[in-house]
């Protein structure tokens, strides 16, 4: 789980912060930090307003949130949610209303693109139409005043790294969306930022080449070892490629943590809603324990479930729970967890999705795996439903 | 290919052809065949062939003794300086212009038309009305001076009019929307996308500018400049009015050999002088102009 910052701990970082900057070499672009702790990105109460008075439009509320130092972290949610915003207060194109942003310990807010040490990938590319594919990569080298041999230096290094050397001359218009995608991203990567900031960049591929550069890019972020942060609304990309995501919605981060955490114990409807397929239920509370809770399934027992964060249920109290497809199991009638009657199965190929009802009427979905080449059970069988131990989260709200 | 529609093309596309060689041409060819022919004596030509207007448009005789020949200096200082005050012109819509349309350009969607609106409003106005509110404001009684006087930053008003100085300022003032429009339409195709990269990429505003913004308006610049430097080469009113005899240009030239002068053939030699200037002028702009569109082939 994420650790929060306590003041405490951001006091200790200012003083740092100002220490540093002290020596003259604070704000100097690319220079190595001193990597003591391991946060990249600090970011704390950040808020942004546009416009004002009625028609304010608040696209970021209250964001709390800590990258860490070479993680590749993944803001996801859907159109609108604020996380290009964000990534825009990160890359220095928006100010943020209110709160503070500090990269590398240094409070960044107010300083401009050209002085922080993040490239950004842009969602179409944006690469200078008038430069050449070896151009376009020595920009930023060459806009930080480094000697010819150098930039030459780098920018062949670069174009090897994404396997563009064939193409050094060439102008982006010549090129095809997935080649536009590798220069774009070795133009951020040749200045050798601290941070690599990627505003959706696979969305307008298609889905083998997204498939291709997914893998790329996860190896180009371990093999430099730079912090990425990604943003997207493709939940499947977010947990293959992330160590770490923050599922956002209007504005504000719903839940942070590991692809893991995120799938299976999501603490919000909105997350579990967002992310794969799930079963919500409405449930009673048998008893409370000391890190969960037992809930009465409907003509079956009680389970032990898990409990978000925060959240304090009451024995006799009704709760939302979700459960994820794949982690039930349909058994022989009268076994299980609780009994269920089939409504529909639904042939996926590799998967099988039947769709039950529980005897008090709650929809549940069963995800079988077609390995054994089982029949489907026809409509009307009454089934026994097996639950995976621990897998039943309550959910916030 | 059927014949038939070969024939029909042609058919359809002649009254277009008509028009371009009676409308164009044909003028153009009046006057090339007048330059060659003798001055008629209330003006007109006379149909002898003579080769003297184009003599007289490099070179005059003296008075007294014909044999000899000297280089015509005042209609070459008048070529001078028209190329000269068009050139300057051009430069000084292009620095006004650039800040002009790049404002218009960053305005709200909704507000830009009403800015592109109130640059082509002066276009509706007559020329010459327009021309004479410059001289109001300009001549030693004008505005301009009446108010420096009054206010004591000056005791003797300062000689504006007649002048190259009046001269430019006109034309700067007249062609000014010229140089706007296309460097407008060049900068709203611009995507600002490029300018953030540019600034991610560790550029300085003047270094965006440079590398980012200018060459890709460049084909606003080079459209804006033709448009600005061609009519700039050719004109005849501003000159007229804010020149007068003392800072004249081709225009106002050939406009006396049709006058007072009644030297037909030498005005039209003239005018055949003017439009080797522009076409040359043309094709310089037009070389820049393929090399650019080579060079950016299949983009956009």
């Amino acid at each position: 789980m994420p650790q929060p910052i306590t003041a405490e701990k951001t006091k200790c970082l200012e003083r740092k912060c100002r220490r540093r900057s002290t020596n003259g070499k604070g704000d100097a672009p690319l220079t190595e930090g001193d990597g003591q702790n391991g946060n990249e990105i600090e970011i704390e109460s950040v808020s942004k307003v546009f416009g004002q008075g009625a028609t304010a439009f608040h696209a970021l509320t209250g964001i709390d949130l800590t990258i860490r130092t070479g993680e590749f972290f993944t803001l996801l949610g859907p159109s609108g949610c604020g996380k290009t915003t964000l990534l825009r207060v990160i890359a220095g194109f928006e100010y943020p209303t209110s709160g503070h942003l500090r990269i590398k310990g240094q409070d960044v807010v107010g300083q401009a693109p050209n002085r922080r040490l993040v490239n950004t990938v842009f969602q179409n590319y944006a690469l200078f139409p008038h430069m050449t594919v070896a151009q376009n990569i020595g920009f930023g080298l060459k806009m930080l005043g480094r000697p010819r041999a150098e930039i030459e230096a780098t920018t062949d290094e670069m174009m090897r790294l994404v396997k563009m050397e064939a193409m050094a001359t060439r102008k982006p218009a010549e090129l095809s969306g997935g080649q536009q995608q590798r220069v774009a991203l070795a133009r951020a990567l040749a200045p050798r930022p601290r941070v690599l900031l990627l505003d959706e960049p696979l969305s307008a591929l298609d889905l083998k080449l997204r498939k291709e550069m997914q893998t790329e890019l996860k190896r180009l972020q371990v093999e430099t070892g730079i912090t990425f942060v990604f943003v997207t609304h493709d939940q499947e990309e977010a947990l293959t490629m992330s160590d770490r995501l923050a599922v956002m919605s209007q504005g504000r981060i719903l839940q942070l943590g590991s692809p893991h955490e995120i799938y299976h114990a999501p603490t919000e409807r909105f997350v579990a809603d967002f992310i794969g397929e799930t079963n919500f239920l409405t449930l009673k509370v048998v008893a409370v324990q000391v890190r969960g809770a037992d809930l009465a399934l409907p003509g079956g027992q009680s389970v032990p479930a898990r409990i978000a964060e925060g959240v304090k249920p009451a024995a006799g109290e009704t709760v939302s729970a979700v459960i994820r497809p794949e982690q039930a199991r349909i058994v022989a009638a009268d076994t299980g967890d609780l009994p269920a009657t089939v409504e529909e199965a639904v042939f996926f190929g590799t998967d099988t999705h039947i769709h039950l009802t529980l005897t008090d009427g709650q929809p549940f979905t069963v995800r079988r795996q077609n390995s054994d080449g089982q029949a489907d059970p026809a409509k009307g069988t009454r089934v026994g439903l097996s639950l995976t131990p621990g897998a039943l989260q309550v959910l916030r709200g | 290919m059927k014949r038939g529609s070969h024939r029909w093309k042609w058919i359809l596309v002649s009254p277009a052809l008509l028009v371009l060689i009676l409308a164009a041409s044909g003028p153009l060819l009046i006057v090339a065949v007048y330059s060659f022919l003798s001055p008629g004596n209330m003006g007109g030509v006379a149909w002898d062939f003579s080769t003297d207007a184009w003599f007289r448009v490099f070179f005059k005789r003296d008075i007294f003794e014909p044999e000899i020949v000297t280089l015509n200096a005042d209609h070459l200082a008048v070529f001078q300086r028209t190329i000269w005050l068009s050139l300057q012109t051009t430069v000084i819509c292009a620095a006004l212009g650039f800040p002009t349309a790049w404002f218009i350009a960053t305005r709200p969607a909704n507000r830009r038309m009403v800015w592109l609106f109130l640059i082509t409003v002066p276009f509706w106005t007559n020329l010459l009305i327009r021309t004479f509110a410059i001289q109001e404001m300009i001549r030693n009684t004008g505005t301009l001076n009446t108010a420096l006087l009054w206010l004591g930053v000056i005791a003797e008003p300062i000689e504006m009019m007649y002048s190259d100085f009046a001269v430019l300022l006109g034309m700067s003032y007249v062609f000014l929307p010229l140089m706007v429009l296309p460097l407008y339409a060049a900068m709203d195709k611009l995507d600002f996308r490029l300018v953030e990269a540019g600034y991610d990429l560790y550029a300085s505003r003047m270094q965006v500018l440079r590398h980012v913004i200018l060459p890709l308006v460049k084909p606003g610049f080079i459209a804006g400049s033709i448009l600005v430097f061609i009519p700039s080469i050719g004109a005849y009113v501003t000159p007229r009015v804010l020149g007068g005899g003392r800072s004249m240009m081709m225009g106002n030239l050939i406009g006396l050999q049709f006058g007072q002068g009644r030297n037909w053939p030498l005005g039209s030699a003239l005018a055949m002088v003017l439009l080797v200037i522009v076409v040359v002028a043309l094709v310089f702009y037009l070389r820049i102009t393929t090399r650019e569109t080579v060079g950016r082939d299949g983009q956009s």
